[in-house]
């Protein structure tokens, strides 16, 4: 028989929790952190059992380090997502499937909530409660087998989202990514809902390539940003003006920079005060804002305080190993399980994917569209390889980065097809050992073992 | 039957990279282009000798290009990739720059690479994915005015405008020509196979533009004299098929092969590397925007989505072709990695069986190893729409008695 090891908060650290502020949120209420507790420890473990199986190969387990307060509500954000939504979306907030890694500020200004692929399949999965981690990746498997039939083996996991979609696991009123160089399938999944009997509205901002010094470029994006808005608007209901804007952009630029200035504190710290799963957590934060910006950005300041904090006292993150080799990861919408990286000895230190979006601020004056549109062109990952990789150099020395790791997702053409490249020139330029992964689990946590042997073999090398 | 000119043509192209060496020891440039809306003409005019870079076939420089280019490119990317990085292609070794669009982003990647691992001058122009927007078209006339200064540059002169005129010129007969050819390919009795005007029409990719018009005038003399009034029957007692879906360049000849193999007779096409093309193309205005923006206005690439299916272009052409040709079946050529024409088979099919024509999806590879798996398809597809042709032959005699 099999014995799951089940991962719980320890009680210990209940009357310390409580005694932190709770969450606010964009629509004027609040959580407290006594609800959050209750919800945590005793609600979700029965509705998401998969969440709290505590088995090494669940890459989205949560962080071991119970102590980091901030990491708990970052899961509570997660885990109710589904709710959250559903509750908007019931009271007519439009729900649209976005790109991954992109700024948010349009949709959510626009009054709707971005859903990234990732997300989508996470609340697609969480449709289903009372599911074991195994019986949640076979519903997970199930869809994007579904999706497979209807398009392509050749299609990256990303299939799944769209198949949730065609299937109705989950109601998404728009579907409207960003085009950008991150993604090869995006456009082409976005193509096939055209002849589904849903008819779901589908729209496309489109994203120039090699747009270095052609204002045209922003002036393209920045028609198709108002096209995109007014669809969004008319679904929601909302009057957009450029303050309403503004005001987004400012909350959104808050949760950036808040982002960033951890980044900072974090990097420039003596030992890492967070270990990789909760340092990573605070990038998705800043960057899809888990369905709500003001809650992410609330968290974001919270966390910041408690970082703080550790590095005033030099505490060094739970599960961080003594001597921990640092890795920089690049690539697209897969990265390595933190906790195998940690059991061998490595800590995360960055990542290209979402830093990249949340290190250009917005400017908060002047014509909304056009600084959005500008903002995007300006994303280090989404330039031209070569540029890319020269930030990436950058932001490795920056992190004091030992080693990096490019990882890709099988079906992923436009990452896989530069990973070479950025893996030579961040090597040149940086003077650190790199290896690039192609993943092909395709969202199991079974077979995992080609994908991390070798990333332990490369930390063992580092 | 041969046609005389289909000779001299093939012997020409022999002859052609010695020709480019010496054009270039005399201080001409050739540029390689890839792409799928890159405005030869502008080439053309600038005085430089424009050659499309499209090689396929080759599993070993797949092999060599994946080593840069991963293995999850498609397979036509890593090809090129590869025949860069061996440089031993004749007339890739004859290049001075390169011009690649943004059609394809595999495209755009593969420009990246090639730049950077094998240090070649590339020049990209952006292509919108939201093409048929009139703010995608400014934009598009914007980077055709860039795409042409970047060439100026290394032209070291303008384009001059009647120039332009001139090739624009040159080229629409081209065009004009290779259609009025196409015809004779689709014919009963046909004098020319569509093999043979698929050769005809890729050895334009690298022959000089001048010299080629005269190659197809001269051709179309020769079908004119052999045919006079070529007229495409659909029940001709073959299985008259129609090849769709991604491109199958120079030294890919596999599909084709098992398709004439098993006794199936190809009667036309809408690749990118074959008729498609040339269609349509309209350029209402002598400037660089002006023919980049005819180049978009084509019947689209796949790799640019289009969202709404009634009014996609992409199948309203694939129809008009089909009934031009009167082409009993499909035959969808789909290649690993190439998402955009992969992602659209099975939609593809489900529209033209609204049609009552079937498609047969062929997704592959340069590797041989699926020859026999691929033939054993084709074979089967093939007998299927004799026999099918065959039933409604029956039924129309019936009805008939």
């Amino acid at each position: 028989m099999v014995t799951i090891s089940r991962f719980s908060y320890p009680e210990e650290i209940k009357d310390k929790f409580v005694a932190t502020p709770g969450l606010k949120f964009k629509d004027g209420s609040t959580v407290s952190s006594a609800e959050i507790w209750e919800f945590m420890t005793k609600e979700a473990p029965l509705r998401f059992p998969y969440a709290f199986d505590a088995g090494a190969n669940n890459i989205g387990r949560f962080s071991d380090d119970v102590h980091f307060l901030s990491g708990i509500k970052r899961g509570y954000l997660t885990l109710t997502l589904k709710d959250r939504v559903m509750k908007q979306h019931a009271a007519g907030t439009p729900t649209v499937l976005v790109q991954g890694g992109q700024a948010m500020d349009a949709y959510y200004a626009a009054g709707g909530i971005p859903v990234r692929p990732g997300l989508v399949m996470q609340w697609a999965r969480n449709m289903e409660e009372g599911l074991s981690l195994r019986q949640s990746e076979t519903l997970g498997l199930n869809i994007l087998e579904s999706g497979r039939r209807k398009i392509s083996i050749d299609a990256c996991n990303q299939i799944a989202a769209h198949a949730a979609i065609d299937n109705k696991v989950v109601p998404i009123d728009l579907i409207a990514p960003f085009l950008c160089l991150r993604c090869s399938d995006m456009s082409f999944l976005v193509e096939t809902h055209r002849n589904r009997v849903h008819d779901i509205p589908r729209y496309m901002v489109d994203y120039p390539v090699d747009h270095e010094n052609k204002p045209w470029a922003a002036e393209y994006i920045a028609a198709e940003l108002r096209e995109l808005i007014d669809k969004i608007a008319k679904l929601s209901g909302r009057k957009i003006t450029d303050e309403v804007l503004f005001n987004e952009i400012k909350l959104e630029n808050r949760g950036r920079r808040l982002a960033t200035e951890i980044a900072d504190l974090w990097w420039e710290a003596e030992n890492p005060p967070t270990n990789s799963t909760d340092f990573f957590g605070i990038a998705f934060l800043a960057n899809d804002f888990v369905g709500d910006p003001v809650a992410s950005v609330d968290l974001l300041e919270q966390s910041k305080k408690e970082i703080e904090e550790r590095i005033k006292n030099n505490v060094k993150g739970f599960g961080v190993p003594d001597h921990a080799k640092r890795l920089f990861i690049c690539g697209s919408c897969v990265g390595p399980n933190a906790h195998h990286a940690q059991t061998a000895g490595a800590i995360f230190v960055g990542r290209d994917d979402s830093w990249s979006c949340i290190s250009v601020p917005v400017e908060e004056e002047g014509d909304p569209y056009l600084n959005i549109a500008k903002s995007m062109l300006a994303y280090p990952y989404e330039q031209r390889t070569e540029k890319r990789a020269e930030w990436t150099a950058e932001m490795v020395k920056r992190s004091r980065a030992d080693g990096v790791i490019f990882m890709y997702q099988w079906g992923c053409n436009y990452q896989s097809g530069v990973a070479r490249m950025i893996s030579d020139i961040v090597k040149e330029r940086a003077g650190v050992v790199t290896t690039f992964v192609e993943v092909g689990e395709l969202g199991r946590s079974e077979a995992t073992e080609q994908s991390t042997n070798r990333v332990e073999a490369f930390i063992e090398m580092v | 039957m041969s046609i005389k000119t289909l000779e001299k043509v093939r012997k020409r192209l022999e002859e052609r990279p010695e020709e480019l060496k010496r054009a270039r020891e005399d201080g001409r440039k050739v540029v390689g282009w890839v792409g799928y809306n890159v405005p030869e003409e502008i080439i053309h005019a600038l005085g430089f000798i424009p050659v499309r870079i499209a090689v396929g076939g080759d599993d070993r420089l797949v092999e060599v290009g994946a080593r840069y280019a991963s293995s999850k490119t498609c397979v036509f990317i890593r090809e090129i990739v590869g025949a860069f990085a061996e440089n031993q292609d004749p007339f890739i070794q004859q290049t001075d720059f390169l011009a690649f669009d943004a059609t394809c982003l595999q495209n755009y990647r593969a420009a990246e690479v090639i730049e950077y691992f094998f240090k070649k001058d590339v020049v990209v122009l952006g292509v919108p994915r939201n093409f048929d927007w009139d703010e995608a078209k400014q934009y598009f006339a914007h980077e055709a005015n860039e795409f042409t200064r970047l060439l100026e540059e290394r032209a070291e002169a303008p384009l001059d405008a009647s120039r332009l005129a001139e090739s624009v010129a040159l080229y629409n007969d081209i065009r004009k020509t290779l259609k009025s050819i196409y015809v004779f390919q689709a014919a009963k009795d046909n004098v020319i196979s569509w093999e043979e005007v698929y050769d005809l029409i890729q050895a334009g990719e690298l022959l000089d533009k001048q010299e080629y018009l005269s190659l197809l005038q001269q051709t179309l003399a020769e079908l004119q004299e052999l045919q006079q009034n070529p007229v495409i029957e659909g029940d001709d007692g073959n299985s008259r098929l129609f090849i769709s879906g991604s491109l199958i360049p120079r030294g890919d000849r596999k599909l084709i092969g098992i398709i004439k193999s098993v006794g199936g007779r190809i009667v036309g096409d809408d690749l990118w590397s074959g008729i498609l093309p040339h269609l349509d193309l309209d350029i209402k205005e002598i400037s660089p925007a002006g023919v980049a923006l005819a180049y978009l206005n084509r019947t689209p690439h796949a790799a640019l989505p289009y969202l709404d299916l009634a009014s996609d272009k992409r199948l309203k052409k694939l129809h008009e072709l089909l009934s031009e040709s009167k082409a009993q079946g499909v035959i969808y050529h789909t290649l690993r990695y190439c998402d955009p024409f992969t992602f659209k088979a099975k939609e593809t099919k489900n529209v033209l069986a609204k049609s009552g024509i079937p498609l047969l999806e062929i997704h592959t590879e340069y590797a041989g190893s699926d020859y026999e798996a691929m033939k054993t398809r084709v074979e089967a597809f093939v007998e299927m729409i004799k026999i099918k042709s065959e039933i409604t032959e029956e039924e129309g005699v019936l009805a008939d008695a």
